[in-house]
């Protein structure tokens, strides 16, 4: 019979504090506190990272996950079901992932096309919990199942999306040009081409239309991240309603 | 396009100190297409910030002889870049436009990074 992780979690953590002995309890806060100040200054480096990207050109701005869990949902019982495709973890490495649920993990394979699906799974059962769900949606990933979307619509299961829009199937671009590398090969084809087959340009797909087309609450493209925290907090005024919400922004590739 | 008109400036003096000397200057606006033209910012981003795919090459580029050898002589997860398919003079440029990219912004004042 299976184990329930999340049932016996809380009872096993307070049994292990328990049995420590006295004379060890210094020793671990102490080491608690070296590991308290090294996570601080790493929030601080990648918060410098993120100003890196965040502070540049519209158009060019940094990834969505860039975005502090902040004044719209910090409140809320929130929890991040899917982050998919390679989005630099942005959302682990900034967002207070302090709860099980905060962070519910990737697909466990290479999981193309995972995320939209996912994300709506999970933001069911939250539904029923009461908690927040936001995603961090890849566009390469949307285009595999983007019927998923109307599913959402349909049942009414309230999901923010939050697209990490990088107008291409990315990991494919960066493997591309390293084959060529590999083979002394020119890669980009020049203009929005991109490597053969890659990118997701030229028409852009309004990912903020298509979901709109299925019943959501969208908008975008957001190019200007001076735009982004107005518009996720009308997004999260509308997921709070009941109601699937997505917002269409063009980001850096990672 | 605040990053443009830095650019712009950056380049209008290094223009002015290496055209004395008669060398040929290497050009930050040409750089910056080379930059989208070779893939750089596929991995590092399109102001060489870094990300977990490449890591940060600017502001504060590394010297443009130890970029060239890196680039040129690569087996980590970035495979070498060699003269056929970009010349030294791409390269010089490339490195040119990363000079160029300001520090940046305090943290502390991105709403989205505080709120």
């Amino acid at each position: 019979m299976p184990a329930d992780a999340e049932a016996t979690l809380p009872a096993l953590i307070e049994a292990v504090k328990s049995a420590i002995p006295n004379d060890r309890k210094a020793a671990i806060e102490k080491r608690g506190e070296a590991a308290k100040k090294a996570f601080a200054e790493a929030r601080e480096r990648t918060k410098q990272a993120a100003a890196l990207g965040l502070g540049c050109e519209p158009d060019q701005h940094g990834a969505p996950g860039a975005w502090r869990p902040g004044a719209q949902i910090k409140d809320l019982d929130w929890s991040l079901v899917a982050s998919s495709g390679n989005v630099s973890n942005w959302p682990n490495r900034l967002w207070p992932m302090e709860k099980h649920y905060h962070w519910l993990g990737a697909s466990g394979g290479y999981g193309v096309g995972y995320g939209a699906p996912a994300s709506v799974g999970a933001a069911l059962a939250n539904r029923d919990l009461g908690r927040f769900s936001v995603s961090i949606q890849s566009d390469g990933d949307l285009m595999y199942a983007p019927g998923v979307l109307w599913t959402a619509a349909k049942h009414k299961i309230p999901l923010l999306a939050v697209m990490h829009n990088n107008r291409g199937y990315h990991q494919e671009v960066m493997h591309v040009q390293r084959l060529s590398n590999f083979r002394n090969r020119v890669a980009s084809l020049g203009g929005d081409m991109g490597p053969v087959g890659t990118s997701i340009e030229n028409p852009d797909i309004e990912y903020h239309k298509l979901a709109e087309s299925m019943g959501w609450w969208a908008k975008g493209p957001i190019k200007d991240p001076d735009q982004l925290g107005a518009v996720i907090k009308e997004a999260v005024a509308v997921v709070k309603s009941g109601q699937p919400a997505l917002v269409n922004v063009w980001t850096q590739p990672r | 396009m605040r990053f443009v008109r830095v650019s712009g400036l950056a380049a209008l003096a290094a223009g002015l100190v290496l055209g004395c000397g008669g060398a040929l200057a290497a050009s930050a606006e040409k750089g910056k297409t080379a930059y989208v033209q070779h893939g750089c910012w596929q991995c590092h981003g399109f102001q060489g910030q870094g990300g977990v795919t490449g890591p940060k090459l600017a502001p504060e580029p590394m010297p443009l002889e130890t970029f060239t050898a890196f680039v040129r002589t690569s087996n980590r997860a970035m495979p070498p870049y060699m003269e056929a398919i970009l010349s030294n003079e791409d390269l010089a440029d490339i490195h040119a436009y990363l000079e160029t990219i300001p520090k940046a912004p305090d943290p502390k004042g991105i709403p989205l990074l505080n709120q």
